[in-house]
């Protein structure tokens, strides 16, 4: 019972926190604190990944642990960051939606997220359940950042936390889904990454500037 | 009987030893930008010399003006009597909650407001503006970071949030408390003017919020203001010491317990002064109209803090 106790207190504090580096990159403006929440965020999935495999028995959990780590917590903030040096002091200096109005609803979507997954959360016998709303407020949070964000480098950050949300929502409500799908769906994230990469450094060359905005004078 | 005068004793020992609190975090600040700094207790001196000369007022100020340090002084005396320091429960937790210590922080906060006006300075105006912005941001946001922690323990006073917290450790790891710590934790440095939101330091810049609303007062009156505001500090330190890491509080009225209670307490503050020495060392201030996105995120934190602490009861 205390081991139960344990395990599901150290989801929640997981989750809370991949939602609080979540709220981070709303707040902050440069690409250096939004590459330090991103790596810091997947590592916190990481551990979260590695916490479940150690109570529910599940080994194969190890290894996305160890995938979630290598990857988004070391290789790709480590490209962001060469990225963020080739481009460097572009800032979010003017998103669509500005940082007040863009924490507060942050705000209301995570309480929109506790809302909404209620039924699951009631239905569900798992240790995990109160842990759920968050990393479904976190899919939230990081959508909202792809959308009122300018710069194209900050939506790849948005992309890369909407896609830690959803494997920590898949590592709560089911302890992990099959080891080949999840390596599909990294393998499926990395290329995205990649390509995003290429449209990024096209983009740069084409307007001298990573603000999307400029995207629309391609029309005339 | 004895509890009462434990009561007395503490706030007493609060209020004497709240100006070495900003003698060490200026002496801290002051070694790590590598200069030797003023030993710690120069603030006394500095309160003491400035007791013993004249004050000096306005022609343009009301009796409000000259009445408003005495207010802000003995509201913040008073929270020091319900704020949990070395010892809970304390006899005067039937009297006042974390409500009542809200509203006396706001009345400290108001009457400086309105000291700020009065003489009609241009700097005071522009302080009082400042400052009621900051302080209509941060206030809610320390009621709701408590609500957080007095949902957990299911009473809305002090001690009994700590006695609570005490029984039951495992709380301390809960997502509420933590996140309610740190909103807590940016929300003191708006209410005492720390850096990045207010700089203590200073009284040339334009920027300054406190240190603009005082600007006109002068001998005991400032004497007054200055030692209200460092009582205010230790407030905070207090509460984020003490509700969040109560371990080391004494429950019983007792000689040991009491002597524990007191080195935990001054090790707990050193904590925290260097902690905010460190982070006043690190960042610079930031532009007044980035305030309250700092603020809206430590509300957004309570917030969270308060819905987790709800869900997972």
């Amino acid at each position: 019972m205390m081991a139960g106790g344990l395990f599901s207190q150290l989801s929640v504090l997981g989750s809370s926190l991949a939602l609080v580096f979540g709220l981070f990159v709303l707040w902050r403006r440069s690409l250096g604190a939004y590459v330090s929440a991103f790596a810091w965020q997947s590592g916190v999935v990481a551990g979260v990944a590695a916490m479940v495999a150690h109570f529910s028995g599940d080994h194969a959990l190890y290894l996305v642990a160890a995938l979630v780590f290598g990857i988004k917590a070391i290789a790709i903030p480590r490209l962001l960051t060469v990225m963020g040096r080739r481009f460097g002091g572009d800032r979010e200096s003017h998103p669509y939606v500005n940082t007040e109005a863009s924490v507060l609803s942050a705000a209301v979507l995570v309480l929109v997220a506790y809302s909404v997954t209620r039924p699951v959360v009631a239905l569900s016998q798992l240790p995990t359940r109160g842990a759920i709303p968050l990393a479904m407020g976190l899919t939230f949070v990081s959508l909202f950042v792809v959308i009122s964000r300018k710069k194209a480098l900050t939506q790849i950050i948005g992309f890369l936390m909407l896609e830690n949300s959803i494997a920590l929502l898949a590592v709560l409500c089911t302890y992990g889904i099959p080891l080949i799908v999840e390596i599909g769906v990294f393998l499926d994230a990395l290329m995205g990454f990649l390509v995003m990469q290429v449209f990024v450094y096209r983009i740069h060359e084409t307007f001298e500037s990573l603000d999307v905005e400029q995207l629309r004078h391609l029309k005339h | 009987m004895t509890s009462w005068l434990v009561e007395l004793g503490q706030s007493t020992a609060a209020l004497l030893m709240a100006p070495a609190l900003v003698g060490l975090i200026r002496w801290l600040k002051a070694r790590l930008q590598n200069r030797c700094g003023a030993p710690i207790w120069q603030p006394y001196f500095e309160l003491h010399k400035l007791f013993a000369k004249e004050a000096v007022v306005s022609t343009n100020a009301s009796w409000l003006f000259r009445a408003a340090p005495y207010v802000v002084f003995t509201s913040t005396v008073a929270i020091t009597l319900v704020v949990p320091l070395m010892l809970v429960p304390l006899p005067f937790d039937g009297f006042a909650d974390l409500l009542v210590v809200v509203y006396l922080l706001l009345l400290g906060t108001f009457f400086t407001a309105l000291a700020g006006l009065d003489p009609g300075s241009p700097f005071g105006g522009m302080g009082s503006s400042r400052g009621m912005t900051v302080a209509a941001l941060a206030e809610p946001t320390v009621a709701v970071a408590i609500f957080a922690l007095a949902s957990g323990a299911g009473s809305t006073n002090l001690g009994h949030i700590a006695s609570r917290l005490i029984a039951s450790p495992m709380a301390a790891l809960t997502p509420g408390h933590l996140l309610a710590f740190a909103s807590l934790f940016i929300v003191m440095l708006a209410e005492a003017g720390r850096l990045p939101i207010d700089n203590p330091a200073t009284h040339l810049e334009l920027t300054m919020i406190h240190e603009a609303m005082v600007l006109e007062y002068s001998g005991r009156y400032l004497a007054l203001v200055e030692w209200a505001s460092a009582v205010k500090l230790l407030i905070f330190f207090c509460l984020l010491a003490n509700l969040f890491v109560p371990w080391g509080i004494a429950t019983t009225v007792s000689a040991p317990a009491l002597v524990l209670a007191a080195a935990a307490l001054v090790i707990k503050l050193g904590m925290l002064c260097v902690a905010v020495a460190v982070l006043e060392t690190r960042v610079a201030k930031l532009r007044l109209f980035r305030v309250p996105e700092l603020l809206s995120v430590s509300f957004v934190l309570a917030l969270l803090a308060v819905t987790s602490s709800f869900v997972l009861r």
